[in-house]
């Protein structure tokens, strides 16, 4: 929107040639007429109060004031009592009396009375007689008490040649309006025009922004109920993360220790909006209450589903899994309300267990009694994966979707690694699937993860800690030869990153699995320049002596002896881990 | 822990871990040492890249003044090592009576 600008008689000039020229699909009046037009504004009569309006007109009103602006100028500029605009809507084909001085609100077909016509028509309507013109209704006279004379219609069109309205104006004090008033009118109406829809379009982008401020505050509550960090649980590696789409969507999460164990929640609500993230909240502050009371799962779930049915609109309810996991006896138990798939990767097949939902979804309607909760063990290694069909949904540009196969397929390949790094790998590789599509839903998942027996510590950068890293390695690998191995391609990868990564402070960790009669570890530097130790030049290592270096050694050392060697780099967290698994196989070295 | 320290006549035996913290010890031990020298590996746990540089620069010095050294007593695990990094061309290995 230009501000306010100076704008000389050049400027009407200009306009009454664009507009008023040629251009009959829009003119305003005949374009035989338009030498009286010139001559009237040539004359210099009543230019000020319209130069007046052109600035006023430009000014970033809201809709009532730029319609009292108009028809406060149309009174003045033609010397007339009254005016009145009526705004055109082109869904009911309607035209809206919304302010008239005294005038309360009124709708009109366009088509019928004068104002009709002249929406209708697109034409200036001069009327000297009202009351022996058929068209007038003389109804609106006989409710104000007030009598009209004359008057002159004219089509409000915009630049783009829609039409925004009719103006009305009524009685010309001395005498009737003739046609310099028309032509002037024009000029004065298609100014009008451009104004009013650049306020209308105003209004709606600030209800808009009203809309999505309204959105945000709703986003927050939801996202508040999140928990913040992830509980610490020996023996687990718990990650949930949820991804929200533009609008508030109805997706929840919550991993939560109580005193009845780990609470493992993960929710998707009917619908987008504020309505369905209010509806989550409620679930979640309901489901922690319930379990803060003392109630068990069973109580739980039923008191939270029956609240719920009550309070929330009849169609409205929540697809939500519900568990509690002891982690002394990793025993899981759950109820889930029409959240599937349900999947469980086992480690030792190598395999995934599907599992069905218990009940139909929270809020459908109140529960008498419930079926017995499903239960499940997690073993070592084995992975709870919940998430939502924002992620199994998620379409590609041909409406394919990503499916629960890309996700089991992607858990198999990444479920030894931390869990917050699987949750990363499965929103890229559905973001990455989707591709330009805009995300069309909230993408929320819990991970939960039984460690598989091992350790895991922290050592400085120097050569001095491995006397720690072998006193730590001799406790998580009994056998000697296998942790003889295990130490040297330990010691230099330890050794490489000191000598070639950077001086930080930060420690280095080292992760020891035991994975069937091998192992795999886990080096995580947290402060690492990218450098793949697959990629390593390889030496010669059948040279002769004078040109023999060490360099390269250790790596080509490395590689001879792992099984399996994997390099995964985190721009964004600047973290480098090698991934190294050996004596699984028969050759033990 | 890793100790170095003179045997027989000519022999210089080693024990333990020979590893990238060793490195500085070992290699000023070896330094002082001429000719043909005999290793004794017999007692040797484990050896890294860090421990097979050290080996490397020793044995391009004696050979550069007409000597060498010679690695007996070696273990299997050992001689993987040294088979991997090519190092069996490089010097003479004796395995250990296994």
């Amino acid at each position: 929107m230009s501000p306010p600008r100076k704008r000389g008689p050049n400027f009407l000039q200009k306009n009454l040639g664009s507009r008023f020229r040629g251009n009959d699909d829009w003119v305003a009046f005949p374009s035989s007429q338009q030498p009286a037009a010139l001559r009237y504004i040539a004359a210099g009569m009543n230019l000020e109060p319209i130069l007046a309006l052109a600035g006023k007109l430009a000014a970033p009103y809201d809709l009532a004031t730029m319609l009292a602006e108009v028809m406060d100028a149309a009174t003045q500029v033609l010397g007339a009592e009254r005016a009145s605009v009526w705004l055109y809507q082109p869904e009911t084909d309607e035209l809206v009396l919304r302010v008239a001085s005294d005038i309360a609100p009124v709708r009109l077909a366009a088509g019928t009375g004068i104002v009709g016509t002249c929406a209708r028509t697109r034409q200036v309507i001069n009327v000297p007689d009202c009351y022996a013109d058929a068209r007038f209704d003389p109804g609106v006279d006989r409710k104000s008490g007030y009598r009209t004379r004359c008057l002159l219609a004219l089509p409000l069109i915009d630049h783009m040649g829609a039409l925004v309205g009719v103006m009305q104006v009524l009685n010309k004090r001395h005498g009737v309006f003739d046609t310099g008033d028309e032509a002037l009118g024009g000029v004065l109406a298609a100014q009008c025009a451009v104004a009013l829809q650049r306020t209308l379009m105003m209004q709606q982008v600030i209800e808009a922004e009203k809309l999505r401020r309204e959105m945000e505050t709703a986003r927050a509550v939801q996202m508040s109920t999140l928990p913040a960090a992830m509980p610490q649980v020996p023996g687990y590696d718990l990650y949930g993360t949820f991804q929200p789409a533009d609008l508030t969507g109805g997706d929840t999460f919550d991993l939560a220790l109580t005193e009845q164990g780990l609470l493992i929640v993960l929710g998707d609500a009917t619908g987008h909006g504020i309505g369905a993230a209010l509806s989550v909240t409620q679930l979640h502050a309901m489901l922690r209450m319930a379990l803060r009371l003392g109630a068990d799962l069973e109580l739980a779930y039923r008191s939270v589903n029956n609240q719920l049915a009550e309070r929330l609109p009849a169609d409205r309810y929540i697809t939500a899994f519900i568990g509690l996991l002891d982690p002394a006896t990793h025993r899981l138990r759950f109820h889930s309300g029409g959240q599937a798939p349900i999947l469980c990767y086992r480690a030792e097949r190598a395999s995934f267990e599907e599992h069905e939902p218990t009940s139909f979804p929270l809020a459908a309607m109140p529960l008498e009694r419930l079926r017995p909760a499903t239960t499940l063990e997690l073993q070592p290694g084995d992975v709870l994966a919940l998430l939502t069909d924002g992620i199994y949904e998620c379409e590609n540009a041909r409406g394919e979707q990503f499916g629960v196969e890309r996700v089991r397929r992607l858990i198999a390949e990444r479920h030894d690694a931390p869990m917050a790094e699987l949750a990363a790998a499965l929103l890229r590789a559905a973001q990455a699937f989707a591709g330009e599509a805009p995300q069309a839903d909230d993408m929320t998942m819990v991970l939960v993860r039984r460690e598989p027996p091992g350790a895991r510590r922290a050592f400085r950068r120097g050569t001095e800690s491995l006397a720690q890293i072998f006193a730590f390695t001799a406790d998580a690998v009994i056998e000697p030869e296998l942790r003889r191995t295990v130490d040297l391609v330990i010691e230099e990868l330890f050794t490489n990153i000191v000598k070639y990564g950077r001086a930080s402070d930060t420690m280095i960790s080292v992760d020891i699995r035991r994975h069937g009669r091998g192992v795999r570890v886990t080096l995580t530097d947290p402060d690492a320049e990218y450098f793949d130790p697959q990629s390593a030049r390889q030496p010669d290592v059948g040279a002769p002596l004078e040109r023999r270096e060490p360099g390269g050694l250790g790596l080509h050392l490395v590689r001879e002896l792992v099984d399996t060697l994997e390099y995964r780099y985190s721009r964004e967290e600047r973290t480098g881990r090698i991934l190294f698994s050996l004596g699984g196989s028969d050759a033990v070295h | 822990m890793l100790s170095i320290e003179l045997g027989a006549p000519g022999t210089v035996r080693i024990a333990g871990r020979f590893d990238a913290a060793q490195c500085q010890t070992v290699q000023a031990y070896l330094d002082k040492l001429e000719g043909t020298v005999t290793l004794d590996c017999g007692r040797l746990e484990y050896i890294s890249s860090a421990g097979l540089g050290v080996l490397l620069k020793t044995q391009k010095r004696l050979m550069a003044a007409g000597g060498k050294l010679r690695l007996t007593e070696v273990n299997r695990h050992l001689r993987d090592i040294f088979r991997y990094s090519g190092f069996d061309q490089i010097f003479d290995i004796e395995p250990a009576g296994e």
